[in-house]
């Protein structure tokens, strides 16, 4: 039982990570239908900054996950202005803001190898001791990352479905167009999109290199959060959610049941199963309900 | 010169080798209510996407309040002051009735960010008033006790109002009607044309009607001018009177009778 309950709250901790990959996908692929692989490189991007806030500019941790946030959204926000956005006003296929996508992730995985090497790091935080709750141990950092990941998503629905900011991305992901000629600012929105995802990625990759390790392709784990957000139905956010819960729960429940040699099997397995029974995810409707 | 709201000046587009609109000009004073008729692809709706600016012109001007709109974005246009609906309703089918008409108020409210998020006085007075401003217009166009319904689950007569509420709430200076009356049996047809007038009248906004519905085009028009554009070229402008008798327009619409010696 308490190895049940502290495999649960691991899953749900990186569960929550996922959710905060799956989420950048999902609004990116609401907005403007192409599956932003960059994301991955940007993940890798914001462990090493705040890896590097904390190594070589002795920050304290807050600090270097705040600059690691600016730094990532700098970084996605450019990337929006350079790589995607002069595709988007010549209209190009959605194809080719995709490849576009592979080629930033390839250039920043690589230019980060380049300087950082590919070793893998300890992410530079205290060794916390872990709760015991009646025998069962619960790691601080698997509450820190649930509370915080799930504070961020919390933020994001406000933002999405309080603000007006949000109604007008909201339209965007329906229609564009009509969004532009109701006087919704295109350029802005996607400013605002990109902005989120860097976030995200950014706050994905510190917990994820705190609870793993910091290297250039810790990015890959990007992987799992497609698989998430497929389970749960491409484009939609809460769709995206639950999928990654699912899914991160599945994962430590095998890890500590079977082995964790066969994590990653389950996963695929459990995305062939779902995409057996349910092509469109376990929430998708399509393309009905995206945000 | 620079009374005039809108000035379209020997407006061109060229699509491929197929000249779509050619040499067109258009000028309204504000406040006029003018009809756009024509046989299908007489490039009514491209007139409306070159003012829209969904679509690049080839050659020509189009001056709004005395100032050149040609290049600006969509969104910019929208903000000057230009709101139009559509042939095919283009509403935000996922949205309720009362999201769809709020996000035309969109670019209005300054408040910042942080404001919304801690939902300071200002922000939530902000917010209030468009509330009550958006629906004042869900009650004009008769869709209050629709507010919270999603658009898509309107039956298609009041689509068709809700987007008019929508292009309302933009405050508007010029209002482009794309076939509003469009797939309309006739007493819906007499209810839009009390509507339309109504919200002309109370409204002050300056209005381009494209409509296939003649009934429709002749009263919402008796005291200004309609216009007649034929495969591209303005054939003929005039009251509905001299509309209905002139023998270009009927030999547009109907084709020319066979001569017999």
């Amino acid at each position: 039982m308490e190895l049940f309950i502290q495999q649960l709250v691991s899953g749900i901790s990186i569960g929550a990570i996922y959710s905060l990959l799956a989420v950048g996908y999902a609004l990116v692929y609401s907005v403007y239908n192409f599956t932003n692989w960059a994301f991955d490189g940007f993940m890798a991007f914001g462990a090493f900054m705040a890896f590097t806030g904390i190594t070589s500019l002795f920050m304290p941790f807050w600090l270097a996950a705040l600059l690691s946030i600016v730094l990532t959204v700098i970084l996605s926000v450019g990337t929006e202005k350079l790589a995607y956005n002069p595709l988007r006003v010549r209209k190009a296929p959605r194809l080719f803001m995709m490849i576009s996508a592979m080629g930033v992730n390839l250039a920043t995985v690589n230019i980060i190898n380049l300087i950082y090497g590919g070793t893998f790091r300890k992410f530079p935080v205290d060794n916390l001791q872990p709760i015991f709750i009646k025998g069962v141990s619960i790691g601080r950092m698997d509450l820190m990352a649930g509370g915080i990941s799930f504070g961020v998503l919390a933020l994001l629905w406000i933002f999405l479905y309080r603000t007006k900011w949000g109604l007008g991305i909201r339209a965007s992901s329906i229609d564009i167009l009509t969004a532009s000629l109701m006087g919704i600012n295109n350029n802005a929105v996607a400013m605002i999109v990109f902005a989120i995802t860097g976030v995200l990625s950014s706050v994905a990759g510190v917990f994820y290199g705190i609870k793993y390790a910091v290297f250039p392709m810790m990015g890959v784990v990007t992987i799992k959060a497609m698989i998430a957000s497929i389970v749960g139905g491409l484009g939609s956010l809460p769709a995206a959610i639950v999928g990654s819960m699912i899914l991160g729960i599945l994962e430590t429940l095998v890890s500590g049941y079977i082995s964790s040699t066969y994590r990653d099997l389950f996963s695929f397995l459990f995305l062939i199963i779902i995409l057996l029974f349910f092509p469109n995810g376990l929430m998708g409707k399509s393309s009905d309900e995206k945000l | 010169m620079s009374e005039e709201i809108l000035n379209i000046k020997n407006l061109t587009v060229d699509f491929g080798g197929v000249r779509a609109v050619n040499n067109v000009s258009i000028a309204l004073q504000p406040g006029e209510f003018v009809g756009l008729i024509g046989p299908n692809g007489a490039g009514k709706t491209t007139i409306l996407n070159l003012i829209t600016n969904a679509i690049k012109p080839t050659s020509g001007e189009i001056n709004f309040k005395g100032q050149s709109i040609l290049g600006k974005s969509p969104d910019r246009i929208c903000q000057l002051g230009i709101s139009r609906t559509f042939q095919n309703i283009r509403l935000f089918p996922q949205m309720t009735a009362y999201e769809n008409v709020e996000l035309g108020f969109h670019s209005e409210p300054h408040y910042s960010l942080a404001e919304a998020f801690i939902r300071t006085p200002h922000a939530r007075k902000i917010e209030i008033d468009t509330r009550k401003k958006a629906m004042e217009l869900l009650e004009i166009v008769n869709l209050k006790e629709h507010s919270h319904a999603r658009a898509s689950s309107l039956p298609y007569g009041l689509q068709r109002r809700l987007e008019m509420a929508r292009a309302m709430a933009t405050s508007p200076e010029l209002l482009l009607l794309d076939e509003p009356a469009a797939g309309m049996n006739d007493d819906e047809c007499n209810d839009l044309v009390q509507l339309i007038r109504q919200i002309h009248t109370s409204m002050k906004y300056t209005i381009i009607m494209i409509e296939h519905h003649m009934n429709v085009v002749m009263d919402l028009c008796r005291d200004s001018r309609i216009y007649v554009l034929n495969l591209g070229s303005l054939l003929a402008v005039g009251s509905p009177t001299e509309i209905q008798n002139n023998p270009d327009v009927i030999r547009a619409y109907l084709g020319e009778r066979k001569q017999h010696d």
